[in-house]
């Protein structure tokens, strides 16, 4: 590990982390830190576990009840896993973003406004400055302030997903999960989500699953290469791609299997 | 061999074809006979009308003298000058034939004539009130000495009547036949029971759907809500009136079946159905808004409430209209748990008889009425009609909002 590295403070520290759905063991003893207000990228083939790893930052694992995880996740030096653990709490801290644009049904407005409310926010000036500065800071505001009240579910493909990373903002959230967020997305709106996360940059920790090994570059200060269940190399963005120091990193990297 | 095939083709062709014009014939001709038959009795004095025959006897000693028309009327009604009343063959709300008092002249002492039946205090006899609709049985003048009876129609009463100097005693009937209470105990049974299953069922639903963890226990519980919705009413109805009734008569100290008990058991008939429905619904929900709702830091009860639910409320209306349709044809189970007796004055510990349950009533017996029922049945064809409507209105609107990203 390089010196800079080290100098960083970790949001998440992982250790010896094994996942298992039923019998089969999807994640096999990864450990890795996650730091404050970088962008580390999860790569790997499709079914190498990056998706389901970057579930247990958030425990969105719970959901599938034939998932077991072992070893110690700390966030903020606390174990997510302990009994006494407040899931709840942690997942306003820490906000994902997920691979299909999943607005509710509802309005714009309602849209953002729902995490604040479920945390028991009412004052309608203060949920009016939540909203908006969370859609500013999704860069959406000047696209849809005109129609905060128009169903969430007209906008665009592109504006869908940028309303819900606004969602995810408007927690004020300490860290923010994505999974492949652009993967449903044209081209044009893959750009603007992309403009987007190196501006979150400054505020936000992102953690970021993807397919695309150019977004990876393009973006992320961290990348961890994944296979079949295992971390095979987690350095900076631009060792991993200039100089891998692992065999298979460089195979995937170079694009000769994936 | 290509020969042998198009004939093949052709006489499964012929069959489908043939087969499916008899059903629809079978069904053409079932609503053609209801309709034909009941049209006529829906009025508006059948639906708000009493079920219930008032009859009583009044008397008039004087009151002959000249009450010359001042208006015109219907042609059909036979006029009494001397009496100053005028009468018209016509038929009950439930289809009998009557003779019935269409007109009575302002000034005519037939407006109030002595209530025979009845005795105040003092010992006299109250005035009553005759009013138009009222029909006349029979009638006797001067002293039993001159006889008229409704068979022998306005005119022939009307002839008698003149003849006569005083009325001895004249059988009225405030005439019954109308369906007034069967409707409101109706609407009664649908709240009360709607009241109780929606919270119940849709609970149910979302316990079964969005908390309990898959287990051999839930995969029970939901396989045994499958048969339940395929099991006859009538054991529901058993189950009324060996629970329900006795459990009412001892709490709230009913006599027998009421409402109350009808309400309970078409609740225990309709939970099946709106758990069904719910799950349904429950179920097109797409896994990523719950996980959308989770992940931004909402509890369980908060995602079921403000994310699943709200979409889950079409669903849930058809489960809800579904069940209502299932109460204004249910009557098996209903004749055991409200009872057979016909009711105007509705009460919900009393019995009552719904609409289904209402046609039994008048179907059974020496002398069926064909025509109110068949009346009835027009009206519950067209309410269920109208919901199965709004159903696929609802499931339309469904679709449209459904369509996720």
């Amino acid at each position: 590990m390089n010196q800079e590295h080290n100098m960083k403070k970790p949001v998440f520290t992982l250790k010896n982390i094994d996942l298992f759905y039923g019998d089969f063991q999807a994640i096999k003893n990864i450990s890795m830190n996650i730091n404050y207000n970088e962008v580390t990228a999860f790569i790997g083939p499709s079914g190498c576990g990056k998706s389901t790893f970057i579930r247990i930052l958030n425990r969105m694992n719970d959901l599938i009840q034939t998932c077991k995880v072992s070893g110690e996740v700390l966030y903020e030096d606390k174990n997510v896993y302990d009994k006494n653990f407040d899931v709840i709490e942690l997942r306003s801290k820490v906000g994902m973003v997920f691979q299909k644009p999943n607005p509710f049904p509802m309005s714009i407005y309602d849209n953002i406004a729902y995490g604040p409310r479920c945390q028991g926010i009412k004052d309608k000036v203060v949920l009016d400055g939540i909203v908006e500065t969370a859609l500013k800071k999704a860069a959406l505001w000047d696209e849809v302030s005109d129609r905060l009240k128009k169903s969430a579910m007209s906008l665009s493909g592109g504006q869908q997903q940028r309303l819900c990373i606004a969602r995810t903002i408007a927690m004020e959230p300490e860290v923010i999960l994505m999974d492949e967020p652009t993967s449903a997305l044209d081209p044009i709106a893959t750009q603007k989500i992309e403009d987007l996360i190196i501006e979150l940059k400054q505020d936000f920790t992102i953690v970021i699953v993807t397919h695309n090994m150019q977004q990876a570059a393009r973006i992320s200060d961290k990348t961890a290469f994944f296979l079949l269940g295992e971390l095979i190399e987690m350095d900076d963005t631009n060792k991993i791609f200039n100089h891998p120091k692992h065999e298979k990193t460089e195979q995937y990297i170079t694009g000769r299997f994936g | 061999m290509k020969n042998n095939r198009k004939l093949r083709d052709n006489v499964s062709k012929t069959l489908v074809y043939s087969l499916g014009s008899v059903g629809l014939i079978i069904l053409g001709m079932i609503i053609f006979y209801v309709v034909s038959t009941g049209l006529n009795l829906v009025r508006w004095e059948t639906i708000i009308g009493d079920s219930r025959t008032i009859s009583t006897d009044v008397y008039l000693d004087e009151g002959v003298g000249s009450y010359i028309l001042i208006e015109t009327i219907d042609e059909n009604i036979v006029y009494s000058e001397i009496w100053g009343i005028g009468l018209v063959d016509s038929t009950n709300k439930a289809g009998y034939p009557i003779v019935e008092i269409a007109y009575i002249h302002p000034e005519s002492k037939l407006i109030q004539p002595f209530d025979r039946n009845v005795v105040d205090e003092e010992g006299n006899h109250p005035q009553v009130d005759l009013k138009v609709g009222t029909a006349i049985e029979k009638a006797l003048f001067n002293n039993n000495t001159i006889i008229a009876l409704a068979r022998e129609q306005a005119s022939g009463m009307i002839a008698k009547l003149n003849q006569a100097t005083s009325i001895t005693s004249m059988s009225v009937q405030i005439v019954g036949g109308g369906i007034r209470g069967s409707i409101i105990a109706t609407l009664y049974t649908i709240v009360f029971t709607l009241i109780l299953a929606i919270p119940i069922g849709v609970s149910t639903a979302i316990y079964f759907n969005e908390i309990a963890t898959y287990s051999w226990f839930s995969r029970a519980i939901k396989n045994m809500v499958d048969m339940l919705t395929g099991v006859p009413s009538i054991v529901y109805g058993m189950l009324g009136a060996a629970i329900f009734v006795p459990l009412l008569n001892n709490t709230i100290q009913t006599q027998g079946g009421s409402i109350l008990s009808g309400a309970l058991t078409m609740v225990v008939i309709l939970l099946p159905t709106i758990i069904k429905s719910t799950e349904e619904a429950l179920k097109i929900i797409p896994n990523e808004l719950r996980q959308g709702s989770l992940a931004l830091g909402a509890n369980q009860t908060q995602t079921i409430f403000k994310v699943v639910l709200p979409n889950a409320t079409p669903g849930i209306l058809t489960g809800v209209l579904l069940g209502i349709g299932r109460i204004m044809g249910e009557s098996a189970a209903l004749i055991f748990a409200v009872g057979a007796a016909i009711s105007d004055r509705v009460i919900l510990s009393e019995r009552a008889t719904t609409l289904a349950v209402h046609i039994w009533v008048i179907m059974g017996g020496d002398s069926p009425n064909f025509e109110l029922a068949a009346a009835i049945a027009i009206i519950i064809l067209s309410v269920v009609f109208v919901i199965n409507l709004i159903i696929k209105i609802i499931a339309k609107r469904l679709q449209k909002n459904m369509n996720w990203s």
